[in-house]
């Protein structure tokens, strides 16, 4: 490159004749606007000076302008999710000592808490162990749970046949069944049903105040929050009891200041690649407090260990790692059993279970299914039938749920039952030794009713609700009270109080049954809403991108101020409506007054240009399939199926593109052009279908789909073959990324740097990552652990910095990607006498294109190194077919079509799917967070798990400029309002995406499946309309005008 | 679909935009008859098996083919003008000009069985395996359900493929065209057009959840391409006859 590193610009070089791009006197060494003898050169400089500000000027514009559409988009989403996900009206009344929900039976007096304060307590002292994610299957054995002759059981586990040989985690934890079986009047062992989500934070929550966590609780699950109803915490809290926690710190952000801070110990809970910190911590502080002299400092302890957990989402369940885990958790129980105190009940339960892979979140029936055990010495637990006796084989026998355990723990220590309770007490707990004692267990279920009568009556007073909603409810209350009232002094253990008993149970369970439909309560006003602004934003960009015609560039600042000046007097005239409002309505007419008044004002402009608007139809086969791609894909959102299996559909769309463009390429009159269509159309295309090979399939795929993402559908580690992907994709993709760059000749200077060596180097990095990784996690250096992790954690850092850093400085200050190549001809002589020269630019014929494409090639690095070995090759393959994608573009001339954008939106959605992830909760890689860092970081790790979900969608986001872009003429008119126009169309198919989404999920408010597939869909597509809206803004657009700056330092404007 | 062949034949080819005219069937009684026959005979054959190809697909498909293939060629045979080798079929109706024998047996022979059958063995050698590659990265299965998806293929490829062989023969820029959809609207082309747009289609319904048994592989892209060839060939002789397919 001795001739390369400074350029002139075009104008010097093609002269004052202006002619093509191969004579000029004399070359230009510096490229530094030159006072030189020439003053030729002064003008076109000046011109260029203006033509750069107006340039800047019209981007800033444009910029402006889609800040405008992402304000709209967000206020819409926020209004329909704080209707959406708002449930249960939280009421702050609590349970007293002295004033039992109902008159006492047997005259006991209520209101002391020594003795118990509405019914006898039975301990004093507590131990409450939450081993987190303790799955219901893992302690049961596998020969109780897979009996040969117990086939149904075995049908009806979630692992579609019964297994021929034990898992990991089978076995490994068994000490919670051996007591259960072999002294069932110290211990029993239960199915522990969690109410969904299952998350850490809203099971606490459940598990503490007995009532049903409410969805958009999820969100908070990085922040944490105080609980502020009543809860058994605050009543033990009440009653001066000592309490003490160890372990997951969820519980300080829950209960702060509620512990004796000398004895308790918290430990950070999300740093899910950290398997034994927590326990071993837990385990440390928890055993001498068991001892003698130590027994007077406390009366309950709450303990809660993650390794489980962290083992099930950092290696899935069934790997040794679990097993080692289970084992550690046996003995630690082993010893407790042998430790605890004659009056102390023991507790040991998970708070949600997880599915195959080891995650959680969602309400799949192994999310659902943990365990509950309980222990004491006095022998006190019973059982109603004799057959009870041995736990049940799998979850669906004899179930009780989570909130069942807040009255049960309650009573058992004589406290109040927390006021928003609706579980019932667990019938083993008070049915007595000789499990006959039905007045106790009558006692009990009438005051836990009357307590949930008490609560229902407040709740429906506080929300105006009308009588006959419970009318079901109620008599069964009225039957209930009826039959009490007629037992009179019967024998405790007749038939009588047993049907009293089961007319309470009923009672409670009809409510909690009510209680489920009722706090799926949507506000339905600010849905539709948010739906409305949604949807007129919607219409407002697709005539902006689709219908109007012309320069975009100079029209834009009128849609921009109109927008503006809508949007803040909207919110002006919200604010001044609303101070005669209620306090709650007031945020949601704001909103919606400044959001509508700002889509008005910015439509307005098209009022104004109406001469400009072309007719809405497409008036091409390109234009219809970019219609029907999108309207289709919404529509199918409707239904749960065709929401299960999005990935198949965006194969099946985009290899009908594929097949187009092959036959719109064999249509090409050039043969060059048709030739490159349709070598570029198969590639494409079968790189769909390799990239397809990458699942991981959600639960309701099942049994039509085998996940590959990683070594097993039980894992969440990568096979050791896969650490080959992301070697072979650093090997071969900057050799592809190189092709493209080399067909033109753009493979210059930078580029060569950048592609050839810096980009390379990167990837190598990372896929010493994943081997590094690898040999952490297989323990193939014993001893090393602490030197590996520190360097793994070093070489993601060291990639990250490449890419975002030194690649953006590359990429910033490069030159376009151009030689000038002289050839001196001393033959022929011009007038002055001077040998002629014959200048050629290599690279001309890609100048905008290759020059921005970098950045995606920046991207494509940070991506990269933040996915899984088997992601990293699903957006390794991604790359490859954006590039093809800019050819198909090209040699059919589609520059101006909207089904380039629509593609890449296409093409961004399929490679979510394939880089591990779906449309659901427990799909997030958490872990992935810790890729680059040691622990928990703002603003960073959320960053890094956005560019690890959405690194597909992003990476097409940051292309779409580039369809536009690439091989274009380096002079070319209207360039920016192209690029407005294709970065518009592309966040048109997302913005449809999401008001179709949003759509169903309020319509389909009543469907059963609407927490386990339209809601998180819902959810997936706002949060993907907002990153693309903002990666095309800072990224794309802001990248676009780098480019072009610089581009123009040779070429000029181009106008 | 065909793609290294016509690139190499095109790069030569000077033939631009197509100027062929519609293909026109036969002008006898037997041809017109017949040309409307046929679609009938064809969904008769397939819902008559369709049962059968619910419950065992494998089986019923390989044992359809035969027939389907004899209805195809007994199609072209009696209702379309073969090619004559020669690529310029189009200039002229070529239906017309072909001298008829008096019905000698073995000029029939040569004129109509030999093409028909020499279209179906490139209809199995070519097309079908293009057409199961298709299917492929169109999402099929690729390590189970082989055998599902090549009968698949050939099916489609003789409902497709057969009579634009018999018509257009072999020659490279005709075949490019054929591909870039530059032909004019006719039967043949109408029932290519609409068995590839219904086996398309026919994808739809497998992904619901209605648990029926005629939503397994490849029942619904199967019988999606019989009604599109149908639909196809009775617009593409009729109502859409000789319009070209614009792009942009």
């Amino acid at each position: 490159m001795e001739n390369g590193d400074v350029f002139t610009p075009l104008s010097d070089i093609t002269g004052q004749n202006g002619a093509a791009k191969v004579q000029k006197q004399e070359r230009q060494e510096s490229q530094a606007p030159a006072p030189g003898p020439r003053a030729t050169i002064q003008d076109p400089d000046k011109a260029k000076r203006i033509g750069q500000v107006h340039f800047k000027a019209a981007h800033g514009i444009i910029i402006a302008f889609f800040t405008f559409i992402l304000v709209l988009h967000i206020l819409g989403i926020y209004l329909f999710t704080s209707g959406f996900l708002l449930t249960r009206l939280v009421l702050d009344h609590t349970s007293e000592c002295a004033i039992p929900p109902i008159d006492s039976a047997k005259a006991y007096t209520a209101g002391d808490a020594e003795k118990g304060c509405w019914h006898p307590k039975t301990f004093d002292k507590a131990i409450v162990i939450i081993v987190d994610a303790l799955r219901y299957d893992f302690t049961i054995p596998f020969e109780a749970q897979f009996e040969p002759t117990n086939l149904s059981a075995a049908a009806s586990s979630p692992s579609q046949a019964p297994p021929a040989a034990p898992r990991h985690f089978h076995n490994a934890f068994p000490v919670l069944y051996e007591t259960a079986k072999n002294e069932p009047n110290n211990a029993f062992l239960l199915p522990f049903i969690a109410d969904p989500p299952t998350a850490t934070m809203q099971r606490l929550k459940g598990l503490t105040t007995g009532t049903l966590p409410t969805f958009i609780d999820v969100g908070s699950n990085f922040a944490g929050q105080a609980i502020d109803e009543d809860n058994l915490v605050a009543q033990l809290k009440n009653a001066s009891k000592r309490l003490v926690h160890l372990g997951d710190d969820t519980w300080h952000a829950l209960f702060p200041d509620y512990f004796e801070s000398n004895l308790t110990h918290a430990y950070d809970s999300f740093n899910v690649w950290d398997l034994h910190t927590v326990d071993n911590g837990v385990t440390e502080h928890l055993f001498p407090l068991l001892k003698a002299e130590n027994a007077s400092k406390w009366d309950v302890i709450f303990g809660h260990y993650l390794g489980v957990d962290h083992a099930g989402h950092r290696y899935g369940p069934d790997h040794p790692a679990m097993t080692a885990k289970l084992n550690q958790m046996d003995d630690v129980f082993r010893r407790m059993i042998q430790e605890v105190g004659d009056d102390t009940l023991l507790v040991v339960m998970g708070d949600h279970g997880m599915d195959a892979k080891g995650d959680h979140g969602g309400e799949s029936d192994d999310e659902i299914q943990a365990a509950l055990w309980m222990y004491s010495k006095k022998g006190i637990f019973g059982r109603t039938n004799p057959a009870y006796a041995t736990p049940p084989a799998n979850a669906k026998i004899r179930p009780v749920g989570q909130i069942d355990l807040v009255p049960t723990l309650s009573l058992l220590l004589g406290m109040p039952i927390p006021f928003n309770n609706l579980g019932k007490p667990i019938e083993e707990a008070f049915v007595g030794k000789k499990g006959a004692d039905y007045e106790n267990l009558a006692t009990v279920n009438r005051l836990t009713a009357a307590q949930i009568h008490r609560y229902q009556h407040e709740y429906a007073r506080a929300r105006g609700l009308d009588e006959s909603t419970r009318a079901t409810a109620l008599s069964l209350w009225a039957s209930a009270n009826n039959a009490w009232s007629s037992v009179g002094k019967s024998k405790s253990n007749s038939e009588q109080m047993r049907n009293v008993y089961e007319a309470y149970a009923a009672y409670q369970q009809d409510t909690l049954s009510i209680c489920r439909d009722l706090w799926a309560r949507f506000d339905i006003p600010r849905m539709l809403s948010g739906v409305t602004i949604l949807a007129s934003s919607l219409v407002v960009l697709a005539l902006y991108a689709r219908v109007l015609h012309g320069d975009r560039a100079e029209v834009t600042p009128v849609f921009f101020t109109r927008g503006a000046i809508g949007l803040a007097f909207g919110a002006i005239f919200g604010v001044g409506v609303t101070v005669f409002m209620p306090e709650e309505a007031r945020s949601h007419v704001v909103i919606l007054s400044s959001a509508l008044y700002g889509v008005v004002g910015c439509a307005s402009t098209f009022y104004s240009l109406k001469y400009r608007l072309m007719s809405p139809i497409p008036n091409s086969i390109w234009g219809w399939t970019s219609v029907i791609f999108t309207l289709a894909l919404s529509a199918g959102f409707a239904a749960n199926s065709f929401t299960i299996w999005e990935d198949e559909i965006l194969l099946h769309f985009l290899t009908t593109f594929g097949v187009l463009a092959l036959i719109s390429s064999f249509r090409q009159k050039r043969i060059a052009d048709r030739t490159l269509g349709v070598y570029h159309s198969i590639l494409f295309t079968v790189l769909l279908r390799i990239a397809s090979f990458s699942r991981l399939c959600r639960e309701e795929q099942m049994p039509y789909c085998k996940s590959t993402y990683y070594a097993s559908a039980l894992s969440t580690t990568s096979a050791p073959w896969q650490l080959v992907i992301p070697a072979a994709a650093a090997l071969l993709i900057p050799t592809f990324i190189k092709s493209y760059y080399e067909g033109t000749r753009n493979y210059q200077h930078n580029a060569t740097l950048w592609i050839g060596l810096v980009l390379r180097f990167g990837l190598f990095l990372s896929a010493a990552y994943w081997t590094i990784d690898a040999a952490d996690d297989g323990n193939w250096f014993p001893g090393w652990e602490n030197i590996l992790r520190i360097t793994k954690r070093f070489l993601a850092q060291i990639v990250l910095f490449i890419s975002l850093g030194f690649g953006y400085a590359i990429y910033n200050w490069s030159k376009p990607l151009l030689n000038v190549i002289i050839d001196r001809d001393e033959t022929r002589k011009d007038q002055t006498g001077a040998p002629k020269e014959a200048i050629t630019v290599l690279g001309f014929a890609n100048v905008h294109g290759s020059r921005y494409a970098l950045l995606i090639t920046i991207w494509y690095l940070a991506v990269a190194v933040l996915q899984k070995p088997m992601g990293a090759g699903a957006i390794s393959i991604l790359v490859w077919q954006i590039f093809s994608l800019f050819e198909i573009i090209d040699t059919n001339n589609l520059r101006h079509s909207s089904i380039g954008p629509v593609v890449l939106g296409l093409l961004g959605s399929f490679h979510f799917f394939k880089t591990g992830h779906q449309a659901t909760l427990s799909s997030i890689q958490w872990e992935s967070a810790f890729i680059p860092l040691a622990k928990i970081r703002y603003p960073w790790t959320p960053m890094i798990l956005i560019l690890n979900s959405f690194g597909a969608q992003i990476l097409c986001a940051i292309a779409v400029p580039a369809l536009v872009l690439w091989k274009v003429k380096p002079q070319k008119k209207g360039l920016l309002s192209m690029l407005a126009k294709a970065v518009a169309t592309h966040i048109l198919f997302y913005a449809t995406v999401n008001l179709a989404t949003t759509m169903w999920a309020g319509h389909l408010r009543r469907h059963l499946m609407l927490y386990r597939i339209f809601s998180p869909r819902f959810m997936l597509g706002a949060v993907v309309l907002v990153v693309v809206d903002v990666v095309s803004i800072a990224v794309a657009l802001w990248g676009a005008r780098m480019s072009m700056l610089s581009s123009a330092e040779v070429f000029g404007f181009g106008g | 679909m065909a793609s290294t062949t016509v690139i190499n034949a095109n790069a030569t080819s000077k033939l631009q935009p197509s100027t062929a005219a519609p293909i026109e069937p036969l002008k006898n009684d037997a041809a017109r008859l017949y040309t409307h026959i046929h679609p009938i005979l064809v969904l008769s054959l397939y819902a008559f098996k369709f049962p059968a190809l619910v419950a065992d697909p494998v089986s019923t498909l390989l044992g359809t083919l035969a027939p389907l293939a004899v209805l195809q060629i007994a199609f072209v045979a009696v209702c379309m003008p073969p090619t004559g080798g020669a690529p310029t079929i189009k200039k002229q109706k070529p239906g017309e000009k072909k001298p008829k024998g008096p019905g000698q047996l073995e000029q029939r022979l040569n004129s109509k069985i030999v093409p028909a059958f020499l279209s179906l063995l490139l209809t199995a050698i070519a097309a079908t395996p293009l057409l199961t590659t298709t299917l492929v990265l169109f999402g099929a299965p690729v390590s189970t359900h082989h055998l599902h998806t090549l009968l698949c293929g050939a099916h489609i490829a003789i409902l497709s493929t057969l009579p634009l062989v018999y018509v257009h023969g072999v020659n490279g820029e005709t075949w490019r065209q054929i591909v870039a959809l530059l032909l004019p609207m006719d039967e043949v082309y109408g029932g290519l057009i609409g068995t590839v747009l219904g086996a398309w289609l026919g994808a739809v319904p497998i992904p619901l959840d209605w648990d029926r048994e005629w939503q397994k592989w490849p029942v619904t892209i199967v019988t999606g391409a019989y009604i599109g060839y149908a639909v196809g060939k009775l617009l593409g002789g009729t109502l859409l006859k000789g319009k070209k397919i614009m792009f942009d």
